[in-house]
């Protein structure tokens, strides 16, 4: 093989099958690994116990006609800050798994603050629901994410919205995008959607990665309309003028649910971060 | 992401887009404001909140470079350090060799020729301030530079960098006027005017610098400043006054 400085590398065919005896050496301690890494790394969904006596059916489906994903702290943020502050939300459920970055097996409600995903039901109107996540969901464990929250759900008159933040480092663009742009919003949906999204498409070649992703190609393949929402911003961690980007979603918001009037700075600030007084880094 | 991102050489278009974002660090830091008057400098900037037990003697935006000139940086305090403190040794080595103090306009060259050659150095990434130079030179007259990432130095009559320089040079272009510029007190006054508008919570998050001609810079305490802002303010009253009248 040809490489830049001129030493010779040996390559491996790979047209020329390798021995597959290795797979069926296999013994049972390999087994056996194999199989606790699986159980370890299983998503649970974990309702509670109100949500699973209101339904009648053996196996635990809601019924529901629309679902708002939040991923990021940015989104969440904003869904606590102008959608969740009323009282009339009850939560109803979380998800439990494990990978390197994230710890939330506990079956009990994750304790506010932590990371985690967390769903809430309006009271009013118990087939809206919301879900709040932060913490990291590996690669390995999206398709089960979608597939057992999906599943937990009755598909019928389904509408999903998701929000997901993202950095704008990743966004690739051919113009300069040098601070009065940033943060903003891009949308994509999913062919069953039909209405008109809030803000321009996602331009290629951006691409979604990660949990939104994971829902929308769901959404996608059983033909459910979802529209997703993601919003670039430049600030690490929650912060209030990432949050307000998602205004525009509270049109869409305010058909289902009655939403209070917008929140004060104070309860926005609430939920963003602690503001670097103590970085040194710029002055 | 192409390879002309992550170091310092020509993107296809023109582009030197490490210098560009430096120029965004710079964005960062708070605000500085410069004005030149015809007998005084003035360098105002916004003190950024520090943390209760951080001794705030250390964390300065104004330092003195020599006896007659003194700068206001924006950006990434390390990066200022390193390139006040060569400015300082290359005023000193000025002084022994010439015998004379520099000309703000030779330590500013002197500034920028250092931030320039860090964007066409290999591997070195540029720096992320930018500042204002003021002072007077040996024969009296005074001035104000303004030097960026880029290595490039311009002389202005006020100007400002830093987090919300646009709206402050705005306001400045709408309220310098060249015969206040005769009064002390009025080329102070523009600068914390300047800097009200951008400034949270008014006069105790500004520190101001002032040097007059054959005087060394002077520090204003908050009771200064604060009697300023009050005369300020009592002038915006009237001006409302009258306008109602």
């Amino acid at each position: 093989m040809a490489t830049f400085f001129g030493e010779v590398l040996s390559v491996y065919s790979r047209a020329v099958e390798e021995d597959d005896d290795e797979l069926d050496d296999e013994n049972e301690e390999d087994e056996q690994i194999r199989r606790e890494i699986e159980e370890k790394r299983e998503v649970y969904i974990e309702w509670y116990p109100d949500v699973t006596q209101s339904v009648s059916s053996g196996n635990c489906t809601l019924q529901c006609s629309d679902l708002i994903i939040a991923v990021g702290p940015n989104a969440s943020g904003f869904l606590s800050a102008y959608v969740l502050n009323t009282e009339s939300w009850d939560a109803v459920g979380h998800v439990s798994l494990w990978n390197e970055k994230s710890r939330c097996t506990s079956r009990q409600p994750p304790l506010p603050g932590e990371p985690a995903c967390r769903f809430y039901r309006h009271r009013d109107n118990p087939s809206v629901l919301m879900c709040q996540s932060t913490c990291y969901v590996a690669e390995d464990q999206l398709f089960q994410w979608a597939d057992k929250v999906f599943g937990s759900l009755l598909n019928r008159g389904l509408n999903v919205m998701v929000l997901s933040d993202s950095p704008v480092a990743e966004y690739k663009t051919p113009d300069n995008l040098y601070g009065s742009a940033v943060p903003f919003l891009r949308s994509l949906k999913s062919s069953a959607f039909k209405d008109q999204a809030l803000c321009p498409a996602l331009e290629q070649p951006n691409i979604l990665t990660g949990l939104p992703a994971a829902v929308l190609s769901h959404c996608q393949v059983h033909r459910i309309p979802a529209v997703l929402y993601q919003c670039y911003t430049d600030v690490i961690g929650p912060d209030t003028v990432t949050m307000e980007t998602y205004k525009p979603a509270l049109t869409s918001l305010s058909k289902l649910v009655k939403l209070e009037p917008c929140p004060s700075a104070d309860a926005l600030r609430r939920f963003a971060k602690v503001s670097e007084a103590q970085s040194n880094l710029y002055t | 992401m192409s390879y002309d991102r992550a170091i310092t050489v020509f993107s296809p278009d023109g582009h030197l887009f490490q210098v560009e974002y430096a120029q965004e660090a710079v964005k960062k830091g708070s605000t500085a404001v410069g004005v030149r008057g015809k007998k005084i400098v003035v360098l105002g900037v916004e003190k950024k909140s520090i943390a209760k037990l951080q001794d705030d003697r250390t964390v300065r935006k104004i330092c003195a470079l020599d006896d007659n000139v003194f700068l206001a940086f924006a950006g990434l305090t390390a990066d200022a350090r390193v390139v006040v403190n060569r400015a300082r040794v290359e005023c000193q080595s000025h002084r022994l060799t010439v015998e004379d103090p520099v000309t703000v306009e030779y330590i500013t060259r002197f500034i920028s020729s250092i931030k320039q050659r860090y964007t066409q150095s290999n591997g070195r990434r540029p720096f992320g301030i930018s500042s204002l130079i003021v002072g007077f030179d040996f024969d009296g007259t005074p001035h104000l530079y303004q030097t960026e990432p880029s290595g490039t130095y311009h002389a202005w009559k006020a100007n400002a960098i830093g987090r919300s320089a646009k709206t402050v040079r705005e306001f400045l272009e709408k309220h310098y006027k060249e015969e206040d510029m005769e009064s002390d007190t009025e080329v102070i006054k523009l600068a914390i005017r300047a800097l009200l508008e951008v400034v949270q919570s008014g006069g105790k998050n500004i520190e101001l610098a002032i040097m007059k001609q054959d005087e060394s810079m002077k520090i204003l305490d908050q009771e200064e400043i604060k009697k300023y802002v009050t005369a300020i303010e009592n002038e915006k009253e009237e001006a409302e006054k009258k306008k109602k009248t």
